[in-house]
């Protein structure tokens, strides 16, 4: 049993988790025992940690295509995760969802979609379940700011706002919608924009801090268990990685590698390495289990192919 | 009007609004988990009678208006229902149904297999097909073939009172899969004879459904057009003995491949009459069907019939065109049967079909 000196070292080591096991996916992704598209989380698993840390047994967190942090965040195992990403029986969807659509209801990850936007509505639905059935939880939407785009952003805020629902949209600003800036896609400012609907908007500038992103979701939770409806919350955060594969791109152009090397300067998973070494080998041990665990499951059986239809 | 179907004298009248509203009413009363959604449903119209007064009896937090956001509602929807409640989302014309297609086709048809089993995903989105007085191209769409095309998706098209009743009873709250379904708004007002007792055909929720008896020629009809077929049925029965099999698709998405090749097999003759357009829809799968299990079953060519190729033009003059008629349906059935265009049996006289169903009620 792992134990920590304090919240912050605990969120601390479960962002080093995350980052440890998407760069063992990157190690392996060459030989094709992966055969999905990967959306790594690499810069951003602070976001992830910190905004899960303050939610309960039958909260719902509903995620995006790029949700590796989210579900080991919300407690999902890493043996499932990976036995889904080999595409095996054993996976948390049985080898049907691969990396975009990972699932893990048992811990309130609900799921994620691969179309930009898609579940945003879907965790306004839970929420709007749980304030009818009087359950007591709340919904956390998580997505990028490219979704804030979509129609169905605008739709999901406005029916949000309107009916008081307890969900929390949290929006993942890495500036990057694929290869786009924000300047190049959005006239609107996110918070201006999500206040235009009586929403009570938060923005943490500093989204490599896990502490400060659980410290505004913990307020905001507490609002929204109070039933003070829906909340907004803009974390700006990094991606290392390219929009989906395992490589940097950084030497391509329409990023400039100052950008990463100012991001990186902020990040405490490689400002406090030495600290975090304590943790490095337990972490090891576990990726190269839940390998072994995939490697040697076996395929979806043919039946499975026409099974859960409908 | 000439009735298809064996009348029961003491059977009591049943309009199709009225069993939309029953069950609608007896869900809610039924099961706290469902709630009602839809632009309107609370109004003074109540989606054309079948919501009205819902809002009242149980409560706005049960039975409620929405924002004008059909993909955003679908979604609202899905997720409730993965949260425990069973969701029925109304559209008041199909073609509104297409601005939701995303939450339709990429989540709800997929929520349950593309998780690996791990939801279920039970609700009811019910959808009306518009037709006559000019509701032009845009009110008038009967899309059942785009979602029936998506596994995933359940399509219903509900003919007549007892289709609704028996689906909608039996789905709601119990059903744990997405359901479409497509009413058609001529037939609000038409009244059926509920059977005093339990009907002599089997009424799969989730099947086609025998409506009449026949061994001359085949026909599978969707929506108002079960009704224009037991129509011509009974005309072509009275005029020149023909007698014709109907066969009410009903479930778009599971038709029932027994009951439809088996009557091929005895009919040898097939027309597939649908509220839409042929090219790759109903008319198109249903032979496919045929023609993958049974062609040698065929003894004629396949007639299929649906909406004119375009969209629904306003004027009344084109709509009447654009529409397939009882006269022609009949028509295209005394040929099959006759085996020449050249049948000379007398045919119903040339009417507007939505002039026809504005005057008749019923009963069915």
């Amino acid at each position: 049993m792992t134990t920590f000196a304090d919240e912050r070292e605990r969120l601390l080591y479960q962002a080093l988790r995350i980052r440890r096991v998407e760069e063992h996916i990157a190690r392996i992704y060459p030989s094709d025992c992966i055969q999905s598209p990967v959306h790594l989380s690499l810069g951003q698993e602070a976001v992830a940690v910190g905004a899960c840390a303050p939610l309960r047994a039958g909260d719902r967190v509903f995620g995006t295509y790029r949700s590796h942090a989210f579900y080991l965040a919300c407690g999902g195992s890493l043996r499932e995760m990976m036995a889904e990403l080999f595409g095996k029986a054993t996976g948390c969807a049985g080898g049907k969802a691969g990396s975009m659509h990972l699932t893990a209801p048992e811990v309130g990850f609900m799921g994620s979609s691969a179309v930009v936007a898609s579940t945003i509505p879907n965790a306004v639905g839970a929420a709007l379940a749980a304030q009818r059935l009087g359950t007591g939880a709340i919904t956390l939407a998580v997505f990028g700011d490219g979704a804030t785009e979509e129609g169905v952003y605008h739709e999901s805020l406005n029916f949000a706002a309107l009916h008081r629902l307890p969900v929390l949209f949290l929006c993942e600003n890495n500036g990057l919608a694929v290869h786009s800036h924000r300047a190049s896609r959005q006239s609107y400012d996110l918070m201006h924009h999500a206040r235009g609907f009586g929403i009570t908007a938060e923005h943490c500038a500093s989204g490599f801090d896990p502490m400060a992103v659980r410290a505004l979701v913990e307020m905001a939770a507490q609002a929204l268990r109070a039933g003070a409806g829906p909340r907004f919350i803009e974390c700006a955060t990094y991606r290392y990685a390219e929009h989906v594969g395992i490589g940097d791109d950084h030497d391509v152009g329409y990023r400039s590698p100052a950008d990463c090397a100012a991001w990186r300067a902020h990040d405490p998973l490689i400002l406090e390495a030495a600290r975090l070494e304590r943790f490095e080998a337990a972490i090891a041990a576990e990726i190269a289990d839940a390998v072994t665990f995939a490697a040697a499951s076996p395929w979806p059986e043919p039946d499975a192919l026409l099974r859960d239809v409908a | 009007m000439g009735l298809a179907y064996r009348i029961e004298e003491s059977a009591t009248l049943v309009t199709y609004r009225d069993a939309l509203w029953r069950t609608m009413h007896d869900a809610l009363a039924r099961d706290p988990s469902v709630i009602v959604m839809g632009q309107g449903v609370d109004d003074h119209k109540g989606i054309f009678g079948s919501t009205t007064g819902l809002a009242t009896t149980f409560g706005a937090t049960r039975v409620f208006d929405v924002p004008l956001a059909e993909d955003g509602m679908t979604g609202v929807a899905l997720g409730a229902a993965l949260g425990g409640l069973y969701p029925i989302q109304t559209h008041i014309r199909c073609d509104f149904a297409l601005l939701a297609v995303n939450q339709l086709v990429n989540m709800v048809a997929k929520y349950r297999y593309m998780f690996g089993g791990r939801f279920r995903v039970p609700m009811l989105v019910r959808t009306v097909i518009g037709r006559s007085w000019g509701q032009g191209a845009q009110h008038s769409q009967s899309p059942q073939a785009l979602f029936a095309h998506v596994p995933g998706l359940v399509v219903v098209l509900p003919s007549a009172a007892d289709s609704i009743t028996a689906t909608y009873d039996a789905l709601i709250g119990e059903k744990q899969v997405p359901v479409i379904s497509f009413e058609h708004r001529l037939l609000y007002d038409v009244a059926f004879r509920a059977p005093a007792s339990a009907p002599e055909w089997p009424l799969a929720p989730l099947g086609s459904i025998l409506r009449r008896r026949g061994r001359d020629v085949t026909v599978v009809a969707t929506s108002i057009l079960v009704l224009e077929a037991l129509r011509a049925a009974e005309h072509l029965a009275r005029t020149a003995g023909i007698e014709v099999e109907v066969i009410d698709l009903h479930c778009a998405s599971h038709p029932d491949r027994e009951m439809i090749l088996g009557s091929v097999a005895r009919t040898g003759r097939l027309i597939v009459a649908d509220t839409s357009w042929c090219a790759y829809g109903v008319a198109a799968e249903i032979c496919r069907l045929v023609c993958e299990h049974d062609p040698s079953a065929l003894r004629a060519p396949v007639t299929t019939i649906g909406m004119a190729p375009a969209p629904c033009p306003t004027a009344k003059t084109l709509e009447d065109l654009f529409y397939p008629s009882l006269r022609r349906l009949s028509d295209e059935i005394a040929a099959l049967a006759r085996g020449t265009r050249q049948h000379g049996i007398e045919l119903p006289a040339e009417a507007s079909m939505a002039d026809v169903y504005k005057k008749f009620k019923g009963p069915f």
